[in-house]
């Protein structure tokens, strides 16, 4: 600290806070492993959902790891990575939002201790990479391909990995009920990568058993309102007066006769269609729906093979949609348009029930969950053991792998690989079980040299151990590669941090613009510390 | 929430605001949680049933309800916590599904609560009573379907759909004039089902209601009653054999949707402008004369030129009918509604046996009857009664029931009420409980102690000794093996339901058990709850 005394050079302007040095990194751990306590507990079948309101008096219930950590709003620059991560496993592959979290802060915790130790970072952020790269080969090396089935087979594998999603969210009781939806409607829209053309509708009322799938669309009966153009005439002579009111008219119902004459039974508009519209086709027997949104009447036109039209003119038989049968029905408190028995069949609609509006938007994120699951796992059909029995099984390759190093990296890889660890512990923890004592017995069952134990998670009914891959409990292995990485991405960008340049906030905006660009800038140079040492305890 | 602090004193802030935010974290968030269900289910424990009392509440404008409905009551107390919320929700969506039943799951979720709350300070974790919770409501919805009976009823025999209408009527303030009123919503519901599709629209049941008479003047009218009058005094108040025009355009010269602007610069153009305008009226009114119109039916207003016109050429017209009715006149009179006057014809006229004008008592209000329709599928049941406030209740209940009957005709399953469903679950339940290992077999005692609840409420609430009651009842039950023994609210005399006439809905019930275990299962599942300020 001799340098304190001396006179200070001043470099930056004043009241930026710059903290540098070992400490820094602690701290930025310290906030990194804060984060991912708040999500820890809603891992695994027996986690718990967090309810989070914000000063708009919007709730939000939710076990979904990206949602939660998107709605804490978390400022703290380097705990911003995590919500980064997050992000990216949700918009990756769907599921493993609260792992690649909780791997991410168990890494950077077994760093801390070598850190202050006074290890290099940048050695700790070597054998992590090597480890990670490891752990991935070896995932590979296990995952067991569904490829070549035939399709009730695969139907039914598929349904057990959206059926091991669903397991630990709210509608987790009904979860076969749902994966078997989930399957049935990815299925529907078969290799098309757009997945708006699997829609989810959601109905307030009902028990969740009353939700559906339509193997077409359906949408909210819409109503419609008259519209108004604008454009300015100048009259003259007042008898010319019904000469233009005439000439509307005209318009209107030249437009109306073209759509009659193509011979469509059903039509619908984004646009909204009048009263005299609706009076018109009503009278031809014509079915008509105006302020139908973007999203469905592309879905519609994806179903029936039609074409969405600008104008009626040209309306010739090809551009026309067909479906064996439309209804109008009552669910819930609402009535619902379904078209169903569409030829070409690419689309799907999930219609959900259930009790409360926070009920059907967890329901909700939890199909999307399960769909993106059903969807990876289709491109990429190989399956891993889930229920922590490849995270035990990484684990106990990479301690095999360390003893075969020399020198200091035999002992971060030790580390990481005890980080893996944590997902059995969490599983065990959030279930009420004896983590120790669970863990301790999948060790033993993995350390078989025979390799008959690889297999092996924790069970999360009995508290004991089981087979995960015989119990069905599967997940995509695209989705342990991703968090995998994801997390130690994110565990090495944080550790290679050491120093955090803060700009004084100032009034004007500039600064905060200043701020937020430097807080984008590469590698994180620009995160704020928060004091040295030991901060949070 | 609370702040870390490092030993430069510098507050450690991870989320955005910390300071001002507040958490709850674990048991504590489920205990207050479950408090919070629980207080609002208290609220309304004591509307339960048919001696259930009612709730007066007041908006915020001063406006005043009385009412025992659930879902009213909990909509209109605006409550602020977001678990009373879920609480609030819950009862509206069993509104939206059954319309019926709304106190009873509410009070059903905080009996769940309540006992969950014992079996987390025993040490059970909230998911494994969820979980217990779900396979014992799934026992009692199985045990449901076994003690339902079918009952037949066809367009002629509507005798046991007004028996279950009754029942959710009694416990109504109406209930003094229950046998009329669930006649008339039986035959309205009748009038507009489609027996072959099981599919009833109750849009088209319209339901008006006029302070002043009383409530055993509540009439159903196969047709159409409108809260407007003749648009000039002296047209004709009655009509027989109507033929309607029903139009959305004016009386009065079009106007081009495209803006407009007409230049009159000169004498001569403003007479043939005005000409023209006069002219206007003249074609429509005779067009309207033309195709045999004798009253004509107008969504938009007519000046008192249109107006004179109309009644010089004995023309009787009702003016500023809102959208929602024309179509329902249209529906009843199976008449078309014309856009415009050039696309009248003679086809499009809808036709009523009787159209009369109907004046009540001393006031000048004045009704419009539209009767003997050629097509009743359209119907409004008009209700009569001593003030707004009784009026507005009647019909909360009429709906109740008309949903009561829409759901008997969609599924005609039907369980005895009075309680006496929940005790049989309730042993079904115990009795399957034993069968369970684990933990869970706590939490599907603790389910069937829950069931218990709703019928000790109903004891309470009818002045009888709860636990004595329901004990009795209980051990009858076992003892006849007769699952239909229930509480004897109304003091008849005997515990048989059937021979007290009072049934529910299958499909009701079960939803309020569904719906009660899935949100009880939503509010045990948190243990973390952030909000921005502290209460």
């Amino acid at each position: 600290m001799a340098a304190m005394l001396q006179p200070q050079i001043i470099l930056l302007k004043e009241g930026t806070d710059t903290s540098q040095g070992k400490a820094q990194l602690v701290s930025n751990i310290n906030a990194c492993m804060a984060v991912a306590d708040v999500v820890r507990t809603t891992l695994g079948p027996r986690g718990m959902d967090k309810l989070i309101h914000d000063d708009k008096g919007n709730t939000t219930i939710s076990n979904d790891g990206a949602t939660i950590m998107k709605l804490l709003d978390i400022v703290h620059p380097a705990a911003k990575i995590l919500v980064d991560i997050a992000k990216s496993q949700d918009s990756e592959v769907g599921d493993g939002t609260t792992t690649v979290v909780l791997l991410a802060g168990e890494f950077l915790k077994e760093a801390k201790p070598f850190i202050e130790d006074g290890v290099h970072s940048q050695n700790l952020i070597k054998s992590y990479r090597t480890a990670s790269y490891l752990a991935i080969e070896k995932i590979k090396e296990l995952a067991v391909s569904i490829e070549g089935k035939s399709l009730e087979e695969k139907k039914s594998l598929l349904a057990k990995c959206a059926a091991t999603t669903l397991s630990s969210k709210l509608i987790g009781g009904e979860k076969e009920f749902f994966a078997s939806m989930v399957v049935d409607a990815v299925m529907a829209i078969g290799s098309d990568d757009r997945l708006n053309l699997i829609g989810i509708k959601k109905v307030p009322g009902g028990n969740m058993r009353d939700s559906f799938l339509v193997n077409g669309v359906a949408f909210k009966k819409t109503f419609s309102y008259a519209e108004k153009e604008n454009a300015e005439i100048r009259l003259s002579y007042p008898l010319q007066y019904q000469s233009i009111v005439d000439a509307e008219w005209n318009i209107i119902y030249d437009k109306l006769d073209k759509c009659v004459q193509s011979g469509a039974k059903i039509v619908l508009s984004r646009l909204a269609i009048g009263d005299l519209a609706t009076q018109y086709f009503a009278d031809r027997d014509l079915f008509c729906a105006g302020r139908v949104s973007e999203e469905d009447l592309q879905r519609v036109a994806a179903a029936t093979g039609g074409t969405v039209q600008t104008s009626v003119n040209n309306v010739i038989d090809e551009v026309l949609g067909s479906c064996d049968l439309f209804e109008e029905r009552q669910v819930g408190n609402e009535r619902f348009n379904i078209f169903s028995g569409c030829p070409s069949g690419q689309t799907a609609t999930i219609v959900l029930r259930g009790g409360a509006d926070q009920f059907i938007e967890e329901a909700e994120r939890s199909l999307h969950d399960a769909i993106m699951i059903v969807r990876r796992a289709l491109k990429n059909s190989t399956v891993v053991a889930g229920g922590g029995a490849i995270d035990m099984e990484i684990s106990r390759y990479l301690r095999q792998h360390a003893r075969t190093i020399a020198g200091k990296s035999q002992l971060f890889i030790n580390s990481y690989a005890k980080a893996l660890e944590v997902i059995p512990r969490q599983l065990c923890d959030n279930a009420g079980f004896d983590a120790t004592d669970v863990l301790n017995k999948l060790r033993q069952k993995h350390a078989l040299p025979t390799g008959e134990g690889a297999l092996y998670g924790v069970d999360i009914n009995t508290g004991g151990i089981a087979d995960s891959f015989a119990n069905f409990v599967w997940e995509p292995a695209v989705v342990k590669i991703n968090a995998i990485n994801a997390a130690t991405e994110a565990a090495c960008l944080i550790l290679s941090v050491d120093e955090t340049v803060k700009n004084p906030k100032s009034e004007s905006a500039q600064g905060e613009a200043a701020a937020s660009a430097m807080g984008r800038g590469r590698g994180g140079a620009a995160f704020r510390g928060r004091g040295r040492g030991m901060g949070r305890q | 929430m609370a702040l870390a602090f490092d030993e430069f004193g510098r507050p450690f802030i991870i989320i955005k605001e910390q300071e001002q935010k507040s958490r709850l974290r674990g048991l504590d968030a489920q205990k207050a949680n479950i408090s919070a269900g629980k207080s609002v289910a208290r609220i309304l424990r004591t509307s339960l049933g048919p001696k259930g009392m009612d709730k007066m509440l007041q908006s915020p404008d001063g406006e005043v309800t009385i009412t025992n409905d659930g879902a009213t009551i909990l909509e209109q107390m605006d409550v602020d916590n977001q678990i009373a919320k879920l609480m609030v929700e819950l009862s509206r969506s069993q509104d939206y599904e059954i319309g019926d039943g709304t106190t009873g799951v509410v009070v059903m979720a905080g009996a769940l609560l309540e006992q969950a709350e014992r079996l987390l300070e025993r040490g059970i974790h909230p998911i494994r009573i969820a979980e217990g919770y779900e396979m014992a409501s799934r026992i009692a919805v199985e045990h449901l379907e076994h003690i339902a009976q079918k009952f037949n009823f066809d367009a002629t025999n509507v005798e046991p759909l007004v028996q279950t209408c009754m029942t959710t009527l009694s416990s109504k303030i109406v209930n003094r004039c229950k046998r009329s009123l669930a006649e008339i919503a039986v035959k309205a519901v009748m009038a507009v089902a489609d027996l072959e599709r099981k599919d009833v629209n109750l849009d088209l049941i319209k339901v008006e209601g006029k302070v002043g008479g009383k409530l055993e003047d509540t009439e159903l009218i196969y047709g159409i009653v409108v809260d407007k009058d003749m648009s000039h005094p002296q047209m004709p108040k009655q009509i027989e054999d109507a033929k309607i025009a029903i139009l959305t355009c004016a009386f009065e010269p079009p106007k081009p949707k495209t803006k407009h602007k007409v230049d009159i610069d000169s004498v001569e153009k403003f007479q043939t402008l005005r000409k023209q305008e006069q002219k206007y009226f003249d074609d429509m009114v005779q067009k309207c004369k033309d195709v045999g119109a004798t009253l004509v039916i107008c969504q938009w207003g007519f000046d008192d030129e249109a107006n004179h016109l109309l009644m010089h050429r004995n023309l009787p017209a009702v003016r500023w009918v809102g959208g929602v009715e024309l179509e329902l006149i249209a529906i009843a009179t199976g008449g078309r509604i014309v856009p415009r006057f050039q696309e009248l014809t003679p086809e499009k006229l809808g036709k009523a046996g009787l159209v009369r004008e109907k004046s009540f008592g001393t006031t000048k209000d004045r009704m419009l009857y539209i009767e003997h329709c050629a097509n009743s599928r359209a119907v409004t049941i008009f209700i009569r009664g001593g003030n707004k406030m009784m009026i507005e209740e009647t019909k909360r209940s009429i709906h109740d029931s008309l949903c009561v009957a829409r759901n008997l005709i969609r599924n005609n399953s039907i369980v005895y009420g009075g309680g006496s469903v929940e005790i049989s679950c309730s042993i079904a339940v115990e009795a399957a409980a034993d069968k369970y290992p684990g933990v869970e077999q706590y939490a599907i005692r603790a389910f069937a102690d829950a069931l218990d609840s709703i019928p000790m409420a109903l004891a309470e609430n009818s002045g009888l000794q709860p636990i004595e009651t329901l004990s009795a009842v209980k051990s009858q039950q076992l003892k006849e093996n007769n699952p239909y023994c229930g509480i004897d609210c109304n003091d008849v005399g005997t515990n048989d339901m059937r021979e007290q006439n009072v049934f529910e809905a299958l499909i009701g019930k079960q939803q309020q058990i569904f719906l009660a275990t899935q949100v009880v299962k939503m509010i045990l599942k948190i243990d973390d709850v952030i909000s921005p300020n502290v209460y």
